[in-house]
């Protein structure tokens, strides 16, 4: 297998922009129609992210312990987009047409090595998938409850119809039949309960079309689709160190979850909670968060409003407040928020002495803030 | 002859073999011994009908069977697409991209604008209630500071308790982030003396001020009240307005 040959003919594909996925893809929806129904109306971001993707694997196609764990992520992840292993051989021929197309020098043996490499891929990809099989591709979920809690935040109640597992503080992507084959990712805002009911909370993004959907028009009955939980913020199972949670917005919602967890199973801690927002009424979670505090007598609430010259609550950003209310350096820190928060909070609690590594963070960003046709994603 | 229906006549469903075990002919006179001969013939002309369309309709699954397996062995490749084909459907694809994107970019200015409107109109409105408010206060301190004056061994003036009130927040406020920072820095001892944690990364907690907070941050604070629900109605009227 000649691996430069390969790459250099890829980048050949990759240096034409849009045009290589554009042709990629007509191709493929014109020899098997149907899988046009796997993707959204628009294919601008689609595009993009596929050569990302393929980026990535033409980078490590010589380094097989990191790719394959790569590969086997994708498979799984592929499942809730209602991908079969079916779809491999179609999206394998289309893809060789595509490199044959836009390479003047393509040879019989690119051919051959491509085909392998691309099976090697789909077997990968095909055989993870099929491990995977114990729990559903996605699960469909009923709105039992829509309460629009600002002029553009709601909190939703939804309970999956089969049982789903998930860790308080992880993430979980969600598709409307609104806004059909568009998946956003968002975070239960509380530890799993009997019931099975996640709390989510939503923020319309201006000109968002996940997100508006869910708080302007989704509504009680309606049915949501969750793919599986994924994310990386979480309590350590052996440590009872006291919590300091710091979020602005919606970063809220995660940090929620993990107060769920301190109050359902322990083991008993103090919880210091921040909540930044720009004015006092934009505080959508204000009376459960109270209500919370008043319950339990480890939880300390303080709101830090920014730009809001009447209100009561503490001023300024709210890594500010934090520090005003130090020093934090015997705690283990979550922070969560929009990108600028994040950062800025974590560098200051590092610059008060609180360890590195004792500081998990995560950043909530719109996934696409402002649409463009090029498919650049300005996050 | 009995059955549970009757064999003889032709039906939609065809015969199954629990019929004609099911069948039972009416036996004949002394005269003429056995079964009924007609209801007999009646009951075979029917088998040999069910026969003849079972074998028919073997006949033609066995032609269908072989077409597809032709089809299988042949592995009819799906034609690839001209480039035509791929070119026309490329830019459709692409003009269908720009109108979402259009949208949605129209969708963002839209909303981006109400919301700024929105906004404006709520700090307007809470900063007239504070105005209207903080007048309020100042008569009902003139009328209360008249009545001090007919009444001097009277009340303190709302002043007088005002400052008070800001005065113990404030001192409650330092107290417990005195008593917090001590807490901490106790724990941080614990922590240190015990080994409880990664000693390496437990840098000296520097010695810090308490936070002081100024008395005079809570003369506003009336003016801080949830504004009136109906101003949720703002942004939507703005929107339909604008959308019309």
């Amino acid at each position: 297998v000649d691996i430069p040959a390969m790459r250099a003919n890829f980048a050949k594909a990759a240096a034409t922009g849009d045009e290589a996925p554009l042709y990629f893809y007509s191709h493929l929806f014109l020899s098997h129609p149907e899988t046009r129904q796997l993707f959204p109306v628009s294919m601008a971001h689609q595009r993009d992210r596929l050569f990302a993707a393929l980026g990535d694997v033409v980078a490590r196609v010589d380094d097989l312990e990191a790719l394959v764990p790569i590969l086997q992520q994708l498979g799984r992840d592929h499942r809730k987009f209602g991908t079969v292993s079916a779809h491999y051989p179609a999206v394998g021929a289309s893809l060789l047409a595509t490199l044959e197309h836009f390479d003047d020098e393509w040879t019989p043996e690119l051919a051959k090595d491509w085909t392998e490499a691309y099976t090697l891929v789909a077997e990968v990809m095909v055989e993870a998938a099929e491990q995977a099989t114990e729990q559903p591709a996605w699960w469909e979920a009923d709105v039992l409850a829509h309460e629009r809690r600002t002029i553009d935040v709601a909190v939703l109640q939804v309970r999956p119809r089969k049982r789903y597992e998930y860790l308080p503080g992880q993430s979980v992507s969600l598709e409307s039949d609104l806004r059909p084959r568009l998946w956003r990712y968002y975070s239960p805002a509380n530890a799993p309960r009997p019931d099975g009911l996640l709390e989510i909370h939503v923020k319309a993004r201006d000109g968002g079309p996940v997100s508006s959907a869910l708080v302007r028009r989704v509504g009680v009955g309606d049915v949501l689709r969750l793919g599986p939980p994924v994310g990386h913020l979480a309590l350590e199972a052996d440590s009872d160190r006291d919590l300091l949670l710091v979020a602005g917005g919606m970063g809220l919602a995660p940090l929620k979850a993990l107060i769920h967890q301190v109050a359902g199973t322990g083991p008993a801690r103090r919880v210091d909670l921040f909540v930044g927002f720009r004015t006092e009424d934009q505080i959508y979670d204000r009376a459960d968060l109270q209500r919370l505090e008043q319950e339990h007598p480890w939880l300390t609430v303080t709101f830090a409003v920014s730009e809001d010259k009447v209100s009561a609550l503490e001023h300024g950003d709210v890594g500010d407040v934090v520090l005003r209310r130090g020093p934090w350096t015997s705690r283990q820190v979550f922070v969560a928020g929009p990108a600028v928060m994040v950062e800025d909070t974590v560098s200051r609690l590092v610059q008060d002495g609180v360890p590195r590594q004792r500081i998990s963070s995560e950043v909530f960003a719109p996934s696409r803030p402002g649409p463009t046709v090029e498919g650049e994603l300005t996050e | 002859m009995t059955t549970e229906h009757d064999v003889s006549e032709p039906e939609d469903r065809g015969l199954s073999p629990a019929d004609l075990h099911n069948v039972r002919f009416t036996r004949g006179s002394m005269l003429r011994p056995g079964y009924v001969d007609t209801e007999v013939d009646r009951v075979l002309s029917r088998v040999a009908e069910e026969l003849g369309r079972l074998y028919a309709e073997k006949a033609a699954l066995r032609d269908q069977v072989r077409s597809l397996q032709a089809q299988v062995d042949g592995v009819v490749i799906p034609e690839a697409p001209s480039e035509q084909a791929v070119r026309i459907l490329s830019s459709a694809q692409q003009t269908a991209d720009n109108y979402v994107a259009e949208a949605e970019e129209f969708s963002r200015q839209v909303t981006s604008e109400a919301r700024s409107e929105y906004e404006e109109l709520t700090r307007q409105a809470r900063e007239n209630a504070g105005a209207i408010i903080q007048a309020a206060q100042e008569a009902a301190a003139k009328v209360s500071g008249g009545a001090a004056g007919v009444d001097p061994a009277g009340q303190h003036s709302v002043e007088e308790l005002q400052e008070q009130v800001a005065y113990l927040k404030a001192f409650g406020q330092a107290t417990r982030t005195q008593l917090r920072s001590y807490l901490e820095a106790l724990l941080n001892t614990v922590e240190t003396e015990w080994g409880r944690a990664d000693p390496a990364a437990l840098p000296p907690a520097p010695p810090r001020p308490p936070a002081q907070r100024s008395g005079t941050t809570f003369e506003a604070n009336t003016a801080a009240e949830s504004p009136p629900d109906d101003a949720e109605e703002l942004p939507a009227a703005a929107g339909s307005r604008s959308s019309t």
